[in-house]
């Protein structure tokens, strides 16, 4: 700055200058140049009054000196902030001639309109830390000096403040640490807010702030000395975090200009016009306000992770009870890894494979634990190396699944994705890195709120509340909830190309991922549907869900109760992520309304809805492409089967029981046996006949299964497809294989007449044990004559024991009834069955739902 | 000033809230609510258990309007939201004392 003219006053110095740095930040958008030609000003004023009123000489008076503390100190100061100056002196206290040029100098600067904090103590008071004003000790750390006593100033600067940090640099760690995790725990721990402040916001200028005092504690605490300020912050995040710095700095001269105080909030109107006049990006191009909050969600990003590197390294003087814990985390380190206060390292110093990387983050899901920064920084390097090979296909999808279940798989995929991990192995997800969706609505950028929809839903293994509960029953309830969290993993990628409906291009862009993992067409088709729908069930809540046409449109949308729990848990997954109130318990409710309203629909029409050949074809021509020459069969293998049949099974099963039912001719009765994950699953082809049903589940519990759940379907011509699951509770079947083929026998002699289930029961009976009851559950028996056409439905609870099937089966044949559909599932210890029923091809009359209701009863009543 | 409250199907919202713009009414506030007239609830079993709702879903709209509005805006949010089936709705209207604008401190209908 150039020497002011004789005679200007002060003000006109003041106004001129401050002028042309407004303009010169107007013109260049730099903040940073504008915060440190600001501080040079005040410098100079300060120098000047210095000079008008304390002493002549710049270098006096002896044993008094003025020093710039905080952001002053740093060189940089915003338009609006606080001027922060230390007045020191030497002895005890300040004479009172002093005292008064003191005053006159603070009372100059205040009339100048900027607000000066003045500190006025003594040398021996700097040393002293005041835990209730810990800002001043670590305002201390940014001193510089301005003018007076250099010799007393050198003092503070090279004895007195590296004494106070060797000796109490652990209590102020401590207290900046606490301090600083109670700011963010006001602010939601999150860096994403609608309307960020840009100094107090968790990943803004006071948290960069923090991460610079926590480097300079830490390195003093190393050398003992000042460090150098240019290397201070660590290495890898120091550009990063540098260029976010100035950004921020833009946007807060920006703000402080705009609003004429020192306002630091980034309101809705500031974010538009920041972006119309490319506040902070390079060039200064005018963007879009969404694709300039995208920039600030980035910046901030970095900067809350590096602070929160920063404070995690704290050694922490927390109660011995957690430090026992943490080093009782350390037992579960492994081969690969070591887990060390709490954090994850690796091993090996030679780790460079990339299988190495995807495993560390499985036993970051596993675990919950965070990665060490040297981890971070290893595993970045390992991925701009560019020789590591990754995983890929059926491999990538192991380790990706893994990730997926753990219940801390959002920390690991956010891990992953801010290491640049996620991107390199599915690349469409950089398309929603930090992309910012702008209205009041959603919080989050797109890829967070992904990492929220998959967290919501591992939540709720640990339930809060009776809703979080009940959705927490249904995912247990999932067969497959690993394609439930792939989808959720790839949903909104579509949100990244600039498209009318994000759904299509999130289905478009995740093809090639899918089947890059090696998943089978069903498992791809699952994925697929759970995408491309997960905005129906949304849309129908805003229909009226109490009407049965809505319902029944909605049923037929989705096709299967298994597809309709998927969708309900993704939808809740997704509300409940776009900010932290869209997910009212109004809103609750209704969707768990919607879901069981939907889900008894589907059991209630089973009988009504079935295929009929002149009018699908796509089906026919699946199977037919699989036994080609025979599409006539085909077809009359399929006429009359239940679209709930169809809809369960692909077409290389269906194919499998059009074969077997092809061979009945010669062989009456057809079994098909195998282990599906821990279940065994039976499949019995035959024509029916009275009681067959019932003789199956016979068989199976004189053999001692414990059924667990059973589909029974048949055609127009009467050929019966009957699948049951069910678990070999002795393990009859595991331990002995011959004995796989034994039952089989054993089942198509009872079936075919030849053997007796009677005496085959009875071998059984008294073997059985009451197994303990652990929950009681009512038995409830439900009759309804109104929802099919053509059956009785029969809805039955009750609690689960061995051999219950049979019981229920067996009454119902001896009350003469014909089980045209059964839908049987089990769940913990209640069975919970659907039977179509007719007695001599007509509904039930009602004495005869009467009578069957007794024998029932009688039949489940507890002994 | 008149202060009008309608008590509407959930599923009928959307077309209330155009219907409202359509005739220059654009401010308005929507609550979520439970409740329930003449409608007789619903019981639905899953799984063993009985859920019933007794208090039905619906929404609530509440707007304040200069006088001379009131019967168009009662016409409007009727023809919309009318299914002809109870549970429809209903609508109450109130006289309203005074309207502030925070913002500047207008009062009266200038503030609506």
């Amino acid at each position: 700055m150039p020497a002011p003219p004789v005679g200007t006053s002060l003000r006109e110095l003041y106004l001129s200058e401050s002028a042309r740095i407004r303009h010169g930040f107007e013109e260049t958008g730099d903040g940073h140049e504008a915060a440190k030609r600001r501080s040079d000003l005040v410098n100079a004023i300060a120098a000047r009054l210095w000079e008008e009123l304390i002493s002549s000489s710049p270098e006096g008076p002896q044993r008094f000196c003025l020093v710039a503390l905080g952001g002053f100190g740093r060189g940089l100061l915003l338009p609006y902030s606080d001027v922060d100056m230390l007045f020191l002196s030497e002895g005890n206290s300040l004479e009172q001639q002093l005292r008064d040029r003191v005053r006159r100098v603070c009372q100059e600067m205040w009339d100048l309109r900027f607000r000066v904090s003045p500190f006025s103590r003594t040398l021996a008071e700097c040393e002293r830390v005041d835990r209730d004003n810990i800002e001043f000790t670590i305002s201390l750390f940014d001193c510089r000096y301005l003018v007076g006593d250099r010799r007393l100033y050198s003092r503070l600067h090279d004895k007195i403040v590296p004494q106070l940090i060797n000796r109490e640099w652990q209590g102020v760690v401590q207290a900046l640490s606490e301090v600083t995790r109670t700011r963010h725990a006001r602010l939601g721990n999150t860096i994403f807010h609608l309307e960020p402040n840009i100094k107090e916001s968790p990943g803004g200028v006071r948290d960069y702030n923090v991460a610079h005092w926590m480097s300079l504690l830490k390195m003093f605490e190393k050398d003992g000395d000042w460090p150098d300020l240019a290397t201070l912050l660590p290495a890898p995040m120091r550009e990063e975090a540098q260029q976010a710095l100035d950004f921020l700095l833009a946007v807060r001269c920006f703000l402080h200009y705009q609003h004429g105080r020192d306002d630091n909030t980034l309101t809705w109107e500031a974010q538009d016009e920041a972006a119309l006049r490319g506040i902070g990006l390079r060039g200064g191009e005018a963007s879009s306000s969404a694709e300039w909050m995208r920039t600030y969600f980035r910046h901030a990003r970095c900067i809350f992770r590096m602070l929160a590197q920063l404070l995690e390294e704290v050694p922490s003087a927390r109660s011995s009870l957690y430090q026992q814990f943490q080093r009782w985390r350390s037992r579960v380190s492994n081969a690969d890894f070591s887990v060390v206060e709490g954090r994850i390292f690796f091993h090996s110093s030679a780790a460079q494979d990339g299988d190495l990387v995807l495993r560390t983050f499985e036993f970051m899901a596993h675990h919950g634990l965070k990665l060490a920064s040297d981890t971070e920084h290893r595993i970045e390097q390992i991925l701009r190396s560019g020789t590591a090979r990754f995983p890929c296909g059926g491999e990538l999808w192991s380790h990706l699944r893994a990730i997926l279940l753990a219940a801390n798989a959002a920390l690991a995929l956010r891990s992953m994705h801010s290491l640049g991990v996620l991107g390199r192995l599915i690349p469409e997800f950089k398309l929603i890195d930090s992309l910012v969706v702008r209205d009041f609505y959603h919080r989050y950028t797109v890829d967070e709120h992904t990492f929220l929809t998959i967290d919501n839903l591992h939540r709720l293994s640990q339930p809060q509340s009776e809703w979080e509960r009940r959705y927490g029953e249904l995912l247990a309830e999932i067969e497959r909830p690993e394609l439930l969290y792939l989808a959720l993993l790839l949903h909104d990628l579509g949100k990244g190309k600039q498209t009318e409906s994000h759904l299509q291009a999130s289905v478009q862009l995740t093809v090639g991922t899918l089947s890059g993992l090696g998943l089978e067409p069903q498992e791809v088709e699952t994925v697929r549907f759970l995408i491309a729908s997960h905005l129906e069930m949304s849309a129908t809540l805003r229909r009226d869900i109490f009407d049965p046409e809505t319902i029944a449109m909605f049923a037929e949308r989705i096709g299967t109760p298994e597809r309709l729990k998927m969708l309900c848990l993704m939808t809740y997954g997704d509300i409940k992520a776009v900010n932290p109130e869209a997910l009212t318990p109004w809103k609750s409710e209704n969707l768990w309304r919607l879901y069981i309203t939907t889900a008894n629909y589907m059991n209630r029409v089973v009988d009504d809805q079935r295929f009929h050949a002149e009018l699908e074809s796509d089906l026919i021509s699946r199977v037919s492409a699989l036994v080609p020459k025979r599409e006539k069969q085909v077809r009359e293998f399929l006429e009359g089967l239940p679209q709930r049949y169809l809809r369960t099974h692909a077409a290389e099963q269906v194919t499998i029981h059009f074969e077997m039912a092809s061979q009945l001719r010669r062989e009456p009765v057809q079994l098909a046996l195998k282990l599906s994950r821990d279940l065994y699953e039976l499949t019995v082809v035959t024509v029916d006949r009275p009681r067959l049903f019932a003789t199956i589940a016979g068989v199976l519990s004189a053999w001692g299964m414990n059924i667990i759940k059973a589909n029974a379907f048949s055609n127009a011509a009467g050929v019966v497809v009957d699948t049951l699951y069910f678990k070999d509770r002795f393990r009859t079947l595991e331990l002995n294989p011959p004995e796989r083929e034994r039952f089989k026998r054993s089942a198509v002699d009872v079936l075919s007449g030849k053997a007796d289930l009677e005496k085959l029961l009875e071998r059984r009976a008294g073997a059985d044990g009451n197994g303990v009851v652990k929950v009681t559950v009512e038995t409830r028996i439900a009759f309804d004559n109104d929802s099919s056409s053509h059956s009785t439905l029969l809805e039955l609870i009750a609690q689960d024991r061995p051999g219950l099937l049979y019981a229920i089966a067996s009454t119902l044949s001896r009350s003469g009834c014909n089980i045209e559909v059964a839908l049987i599932d089990t769940e913990g210890q209640m069975a919970i069955d659907v039977f179509y029923l007719t007695a001599e091809g007509f509904k039930l009359r009602e004495g005869e739902v009467h009578s069957l209701r007794e024998a029932l009863r009688e039949e489940l009543s507890v002994e | 000033m008149t202060k009008v409250e309608a008590v509407i199907q959930p599923s009928k919202l959307e077309a209330v809230k155009d219907a409202l713009i359509e005739i220059g009414i654009d401010g308005m506030t929507v609550i979520e609510v439970r409740g329930h007239g003449r409608q007789k609830g619903h019981t639905e079993f899953y799984r063993g258990r009985e859920y019933t709702v007794d208090l039905l879903p619906k929404v609530k709209l509440e707007i304040v309007l200069s006088d001379e509005m009131v019967e168009k805006a009662v016409q409007a949010i009727m023809n919309a939201a009318r299914t002809g089936k109870i549970g429809d709705g209903k609508i109450f209207l109130s006289k309203v004392d005074e309207a502030i604008r925070i913002r500047n401190d207008e009062r009266g209908v200038a503030a609506l």
